[in-house]
């Protein structure tokens, strides 16, 4: 954090900006300056509703899983790209120690729509087995298609 | 037309919507719809000839016309030569398997004094066109025409006509299959019939609701509309691919183009005029249900007997094959009540991945990829230019409208992991 930059936001900060967006619409509980935060996304009108996780705690990062449906028994026997871990399915979504999030930033406007993202690109990865939504692989300074920063 | 007072009113089906309140807005099924007659639409032009190879064509067959027209042969001296069939009229598919594609002409002589059997005419334009050392190679005789094969483009079918005096449309005498006789057409009628209801406009409700909802407070936004270019000529391509890949082995009893096309011109005229409808989705279901709504039926000394009657001339059955063999009228029923269920299936598919599954079973592999990656270059290049973002309920977006309607930008970012 840059001296004299925005402030980060608490986690009473962030789930209410959770609570009142549209599109993370859903129920969730804040303790202790933790919180999590459930709600249905769907990546497009064609596709699954997936239930969704948010786990953020004040001075640390998000974590964005998926409950349900099982990502695994969708995929198959495949390995599903850009998770950090498959119990829960926790989404990897940004590149870690950069500027793409930041502590002062709203998750409502950043982890739920590149969660939304990635569902998007899953679906499609299930299909063609060929990630297109771009990315970072650790140890890989390659940057794919549809990255943006 | 005749067809109005033939149609039997139709049922309160699946599809028939009109019951709803109009206050009533289910966007996400709403969205679906929309975003399936998209996919559709991405799988036609995939089935279609490219605009080069559509010039081409024109080019070669104003060729074939020239040089017919040159000949000494006071048969073919007034010869005029047209396309007729589905390359005429807008609806080809590109057959599953091969590249060529079928370019239709009729090589008609308009001198009513010549009076040759249908045998000989067909004999005059094959020695013309053997006379042309281009043509000698890639020429091939077939039942009642004469092909030319454009190896990797496609093949041209050149079959004889003449005028029908007796038929007050206008209309053509062709060769039957055994050459023995002529049998009443009318290719350029039957061409501008079809035209005449692929021009009918519906009425789709779903223009109306966007702009009065854009005035109101609650608004979902919609997904990027993908219309139709030609909603019957979308129709008839759907309906032949799904043909073609169901009867793939055994082409040879599918049910025919011309049927096909016939009923469905009548069902788009008959839904257009005397329906309204949701969204293009709805009427594309409406109108292939009523599909045979059409055919004509008749016991003929206690056998059953079907008629197509082509409604350009007089005494031209389309389904005369099935009163020689029944079953083909079975698996035309067969076929059309498995097409009328897949294609309504298709909006309650959950999953990008199925869909382009069910896609690629229903319309092959490469329309159902190219459709699927349509969706996604959307989606990358919004992402790329930061037009993109995520609506409630239905996801995300790129249309500007979403903006105003509590959607939220999609701010750059790298997915990382293994």
């Amino acid at each position: 954090m840059l001296f004299g930059g925005p402030k980060p936001l608490t986690a009473a900060q962030q789930f209410l900006n959770l609570r009142a967006s549209p599109i993370s619409s859903g129920h969730g509980a804040l303790r202790a300056g933790r919180l999590t935060w459930r709600y249905v996304a769907t990546p497009s009108p064609l596709s699954r509703e997936y239930g969704m996780r948010i786990e953020f705690a004040q001075g640390g990062v998000p974590e964005a899983c998926v409950d349900a449906p099982d990502l695994q028994s969708l995929a198959g026997d495949r390995t599903i790209p850009h998770l950090y871990c498959r119990k829960p399915f926790k989404l990897c979504l940004y590149l870690p120690r950069t500027y793409e999030w930041q502590p002062q930033m709203r998750l409502d406007q950043t982890v739920v729509p590149w969660s939304v993202l990635w569902l998007f690109y899953f679906e499609e990865w299930l299909l063609s087995d060929d990630w297109k939504g771009g990315g970072m692989h650790p140890g890989n300074d390659k940057i794919g298609r549809g990255e943006a920063a | 037309m005749v067809l109005t007072g033939r149609v039997s009113p139709a049922p309160e089906g699946l599809w028939n919507r009109r019951a709803k309140p109009m206050n009533f807005i289910d966007h996400a099924r709403q969205a679906r719809e929309v975003e399936v007659v998209g996919l559709l639409e991405a799988v036609c032009q995939s089935l279609e000839p490219t605009s080069s190879q559509t010039s081409l064509a024109k080019q070669r067959y104003e060729g074939v016309g020239t040089w017919l027209a040159k000949s000494d042969d006071p048969v073919l001296r007034s010869i005029t030569v047209y396309l007729q069939g589905s390359t005429a009229i807008g609806t080809v598919v590109r057959p599953i398997g091969f590249n060529e594609f079928d370019v239709d002409l009729v090589a008609h002589v308009p001198d009513l004094d010549v009076q040759l059997s249908p045998a000989a005419q067909k004999k005059a334009l094959g020695d013309r066109l053997r006379a042309n050392g281009n043509y000698v190679s890639l020429l091939e005789e077939m039942a009642r025409c004469w092909r030319l094969n454009y190896a990797g483009e496609f093949h041209m079918d050149i079959t004889p006509s003449i005028p029908n005096p007796k038929c007050r449309f206008g209309g053509e005498l062709v060769p039957d299959k055994a050459l023995k006789r002529w049998n009443p057409s009318n290719p350029k009628g039957y061409r501008r019939m079809f035209e005449e209801r692929a021009k009918l406009v519906p009425v789709i409700r779903i223009r109306k609701h966007i702009a009065a909802d854009s005035l109101g407070a609650n608004v979902e936004p919609y997904p990027q509309a993908i219309a139709f270019k030609g909603i019957l000529r979308r129709i008839v391509q759907i309906a032949k691919r799904h043909r073609d890949t169901l009867f793939i082995d055994r082409m040879d009893v599918a049910p025919l183009s011309v049927i096909i096309t016939t009923l469905a011109s009548r069902s788009y005229e008959w839904c257009v005029r005397n329906r309204e409808y949701d969204n293009e989705l709805e009427l594309v279901l409406d109108v292939i249900q009523h599909m045979p709504d059409s055919i004509d039926t008749c016991e003929v000394d206690g056998v059953l007997q079907w008629f197509i009657w082509n409604e350009t001339t007089a005494g031209e059955n389309f389904a005369e094959k099935w009163n020689q063999r029944p079953e083909r009228a079975e698996r035309f029923y067969t076929w059309h009540a498995r097409f009328c269920a897949n294609i309504a299936a298709l909006p309650t598919i959950r999953g990008i991945d199925r869909l382009g599954e069910k896609l690629t079973d229903l319309f092959g592999q490469k329309p159902a990829s190219e459709a699927i990656g349509k969706i996604v270059d959307r989606v990358s290049d919004a992402r790329t230019t930061g037009n993109l973002r995520v609506a409630p309920k239905v996801g995300l977006t790129v249309t500007a409208a979403a903006a105003a309607a509590g959607s939220t930008p999609v701010r750059s970012n790298t997915f990382f992991g293994s």
